[in-house]
């Protein structure tokens, strides 16, 4: 018994002293899922010429903003649209201006038909049974797949077919797994390594029949006084950043 | 490359769960057990509500509780500096309540166990009630102590709705392996996803293995009369 | 010379039940109270050990009180220093025979009384055993011997052979006897065995309904026929 308690008592006193290290020069970024793969190589090229630690925690811009509300500790925030960003500089929570960084895009994605064949009609093909859109009171990209099967007139035959996911990303997931039989997504998720190797298609919805999608990112009150989110915030603006978000099918704001 | 820190937190997480439960909750189940106030029913209601309250309901409440936005919060944050929202001891302290009545039930049954006259037995001998409950009382209901212990672990290291609502995702901070699992899947990394959810899987087990192994030690000595 | 003055109201199985008791009892007395089951006599050594509070009355040992309604005093178990037997499970199984014991020992006390009481029961073997491994007989033994090692003044005994067959039973009896001898205490006994009652006591309180009804010797008090059913057991024993 008492060999048990001193190894518990050893395990307990390395953890407790374990992750304690890492305070200074280190920043958390919340962004929205559509940047996963694109931010991720952005904070890759920036870490090649910083030093400092880069965390992110990815999901819907609704609900990041929400957490940020309640005291969440992300220094930067990159959102799926203006709106939430203005959300939070209204309530006193940012520290800087707000940059758009990007303009995104919608497609309809699939694996078991080609939607370039039939663009938006694709999504009343007799044999689509669920259909992932992004849920639209946290996600933009779902409000604005909502908007766009609105405009197409669309919504009525389609929405009891519609299955939400959580953020733009888990609604990827759901088209990749099958569990969803088509989808409207993120254009830069279509165009990630990890999409590609899943071997479906994508047709790209056209930009007039939903609100522009002009991602805004923040430093909130969080990063005050942090060097590390500062050097961040340029780096974005610079043209490597630029390159790796065209990549990604992110068009530059006016 | 596989990133180890949820595991370190999830184990930190675990552990400073079950120990803080074990102090409170000796004392808490010694009390259920024994107390003959009327009014020890809505007590003992109040600590298996977590049983039957869905995670996301404690999740809730908690969050608003904590918020910087709300009285409590925001009283924490003026005079302590002190944000339990997204931080590790928010977590703990939800672990704590959320896993409550799966320490303090086992020991409530188990002091239930323990014949009345060992105890007077102990009192008659001059020992004062500390003193019995600890040279007399737990010494003879380890396996329900060993219980108590292994089921608040099984249920923290499980934990994810409350973990997600009071913690949210935030990486070396709050983000567990059962968050961590679920972030690899949303994000299509299903290799990494397999990694975490296997060696939890199988670090769990080994747990209850050794564990029942010992429990089935100390229980043979008690049936050789 | 103990006072005892009490009034406890009982809920037994087989109704409510008004408890009193009033009588007094002489240092190194030793006295028994006999009745049938649920007569109270239990619930008479639980209040004097402590364990229960009577209503109303009080309790006093040679001019200190233990317990007194009115003046609000109730002396806690711990502090009453009683020997204590059980009728059983009271041996502590986490702890061998002689670890039994030497927990009983006060902040000081040399284990010496230890050594002594094992001698004195004839336990010397068995000390290093956990209680799961002894009979029924050794565990009451090692619960007497226990009870001794603060050298109590009292000695209180709740039916502790009931559990035991005769043979084990008169041998438990005559320990009690040469302990009484040898360390001069006041010792009550609950019994409801009138075997065990004549052979043990000169002094007997019959309880019924939670009444003393009868108080002296046992030829005088006890009833007749039982008597006689005495003199039968007797016979067939020694002589």
């Amino acid at each position: 018994m008492n060999k048990i308690r001193l190894s518990i008592g050893i395990v307990f006193i390395f953890l407790v002293t374990h992750t304690e290290a890492q305070q200074s020069n280190r920043i958390l970024i919340a962004a929205a899922s559509d940047l996963k793969f694109a931010l991720d190589s952005v904070v890759s090229a920036f870490k090649a010429k910083n030093n400092g630690t880069i965390d992110v925690t990815y999901g819907s811009s609704g609900k990041l903003s929400e957490q940020i509300s309640n005291g969440a500790p992300f220094d930067l925030f990159f959102s799926a649209d203006i709106i939430y960003p203005n959300q939070l500089k209204e309530k006193g929570l940012t520290s800087s201006d707000i940059y758009p960084y990007g303009i995104g895009r919608i497609v309809i994605w699939s694996k078991k038909i080609n939607p370039q064949t039939e663009g938006m009609k694709s999504l009343l093909q007799p044999f689509i049974k669920k259909i992932a859109i992004a849920n639209p009171a946290h996600a933009p990209y779902g409000k604005r797949a909502e908007e766009a099967l609105i405009y197409y007139k669309l919504m009525e035959t389609t929405k009891d077919k519609l299955v939400y996911g959580e953020n733009i990303s888990q609604t990827a997931q759901f088209v990749t797994t099958g569990a969803a039989d088509i989808g409207i997504i993120a254009l830069s998720l279509a165009l990630s390594p990890t999409m590609k190797h899943e071997n479906g298609s994508y047709y790209l919805i056209p930009e007039t029949s939903h609100q522009p999608l002009v991602q805004g990112l923040v430093l909130t009150n969080h990063a005050k006084g942090n060097d590390l989110a500062i050097a961040f915030l340029q780096f974005i603006k610079g043209s490597t950043s630029q390159e790796i978000l065209h990549y990604f099918g992110f068009s530059k704001p006016q | 490359m596989l990133d180890f820190e949820p595991f370190y937190l999830t184990l930190k997480l675990v552990t400073v769960t079950t120990v803080i439960l074990f102090v409170i909750g000796v004392p808490l189940a010694w009390w259920l057990a024994f107390s003959r106030s009327r009014l020890i029913v809505l007590l003992e209601a109040l600590v298996g509500l977590p049983i039957v309250l869905p995670p996301s309901v404690l999740g809730f409440y908690l969050l608003l509780a904590f918020s910087p936005e709300n009285a409590f919060g925001k009283f924490l944050d003026h005079y302590f500096d002190v944000r339990l929202v997204f931080t590790f001891p928010g977590l703990v302290i939800a672990s704590v309540i959320y896993s409550l009545p799966f320490m303090v039930q086992p020991i409530q049954s188990g002091f239930r166990m323990i014949p009345q006259s060992l105890r007077e037995a102990s009192y008659m001998l001059g020992k004062g009630k500390f003193t019995t409950l600890i040279k007399v009382v737990l010494p003879n209901m380890k396996s329900s102590l060993i219980t108590g212990c292994i089921l608040s672990f099984a249920h923290t290291i499980g934990e994810f709705g409350v973990v997600l609502m009071v913690g949210g995702n935030i990486p070396k901070e709050t983000r567990v392996v059962s968050i961590a699992i679920y972030d690899e899947v949303e994000a299509m990394n299903y290799h990494h996803a397999t990694v975490y959810s296997t060696i939890l899987l199988v670090f769990s087990f080994l747990v209850l293995v050794s564990v029942y192994l010992v429990n089935q030690r100390a229980h043979k000595v008690h049936y050789l009369s | 010379m103990i006072t005892i003055n009490i009034e406890k109201k009982l809920h037994g199985a087989n109704g409510d039940l008004n408890l009193q008791c009033k009588t007094q009892i002489n240092s190194g007395e030793l006295v028994t109270l006999y009745g049938p089951s649920g007569s109270g006599k239990t619930t008479i050594l639980r209040t004097i050990a402590g364990l229960s509070q009577p209503d109303r009355g009080c309790i006093e040992i040679d001019n200190r009180t233990w317990f007194d309604s009115h003046k609000k005093i109730n002396l806690k178990p711990q502090l009453r220093n009683i020997g204590m037997v059980f009728q059983e499970h009271s041996l502590f199984p986490n702890m061998t025979v002689r670890g039994n014991l030497e927990f009983a020992l006060e902040k000081g006390q040399s284990t010496r009384i230890v050594d002594d009481l094992l001698q004195l029961t004839e336990l010397e073997q068995l000390q290093h055993k956990k209680p799961s491994l002894l009979s029924g007989g050794q565990k009451q033994r090692v619960a007497l011997a226990r009870a001794l090692v603060r050298r109590p003044n009292l000695l209180l005994l709740d039916e502790p052979f009931s559990a035991l067959d005769s043979e084990m039973q008169s041998k438990l009896q005559d320990y009690i006897l040469k302990v009484h001898q040898q360390y001069n205490l006041t010792i009550i006994l609950v019994s409801h065995d009138i075997v065990e009652v004549i052979k043990m006591s000169k002094r007997v309180f019959v309880i019924e309904d939670g009444q003393i009804k009868k108080d002296g010797l046992p030829a005088d008090v006890l009833p007749l026929n039982n008597l006689l059913s005495f003199l039968n057991h007797f016979d067939t024993k020694e002589i």
